[in-house]
């Protein structure tokens, strides 16, 4: 299979991921969107890591997946802590900050 | 063959991807996503990159989504979530829609490279990781730590001493 083609279907997939972060309005489904853009760019360095025949990529993928995690958890607990304070995930509810 | 299962898994991937995005339920969105994680997971099989395929599973559609999934059902959400304007839903689709035809008229052109031998077994990671990269690697331990306090204090149900 061409390198070409899984530059392709990553290209898609974030496509996909960015129009749910820019269309939907709860928090936890925008957060899972991220999630999706980020895993196609993770798919896009393997390709190209295969692509050049260097190692480099793919521990860069490796780090994209230790940062995941750790706004995964920190993501999570914002969306906990404002779920208390408005009752509510979406983003239209938490205007607060807005002039 | 492996042509028919790489279009097969390909659209398995674009379609839970759609899901994630399209389904009404949080927790639906939430199971096509560890779908689509698998797919890519199956991708990074067929580049073969064995050890990221393997904590992809691991760590993002076992651990992270396990996270997701339990927040979901702690949270209860009920009520249908607002749609956000038409116009706005309908100028994010044909802005994506623009840049990806864009995009991948001449992917094909542009990226005319030959898929090479290299394997990333976990020997071979393991190899760059602790020699090359040791530091960035020490460095993402701190980042763990620091995200673990950080998700503690802030879900941390604060005691109100106002009576």
């Amino acid at each position: 299979m061409p390198i070409s083609n899984y530059l392709a279907l990553a290209a898609v997939l974030f496509g996909i991921g960015a129009l749910g972060v820019m269309t939907r309005r709860n928090t936890i489904v925008v957060f899972m969107c991220i999630e999706l853009m980020l895993n196609a760019v993770n798919l896009t360095l393997v390709a190209f890591s295969k692509m050049h025949g260097e190692l480099s990529g793919q521990v860069g993928v490796f780090f994209v997946m230790v940062v995941a995690a750790a706004e995964a958890a920190v993501g999570l607990a914002i969306i906990i802590s404002v779920f208390r304070s408005i009752l509510s995930v979406e983003t239209p509810d938490s205007s607060e900050l807005r002039l | 063959m492996e042509g028919l299962l790489w279009y097969l898994v390909a659209g398995l991937a674009l379609g839970s991807a759609l899901g994630v995005v399209l389904m009404h339920k949080p927790l639906y969105s939430a199971f096509c996503l560890v779908l689509n994680l698998f797919c890519v997971a199956v991708m990074f099989g067929f580049l073969d990159a064995h050890f990221l395929a393997v904590s992809q599973v691991i760590v993002y559609a076992g651990a992270i989504m396990v996270l997701v999934v339990f927040v979901i059902m702690l949270l209860s959400l009920e009520g249908k979530e607002r749609s956000s304007s038409k116009f706005i839903t309908v100028l994010a689709a044909a802005g994506v829609v623009g840049l990806l035809a864009m995009i991948l008229g001449p992917i094909k052109a542009a990226f005319p490279g030959k898929a090479s031998a290299i394997t990333g077994g976990v020997e071979a990671i393991g190899m760059e990781l602790y020699s090359k990269y040791l530091f960035s690697f020490e460095i993402a331990s701190v980042l763990i730590m620091v995200a673990i306090v950080g998700a503690v204090v802030l879900a941390r149900r604060i005691k109100s001493n106002a009576n």
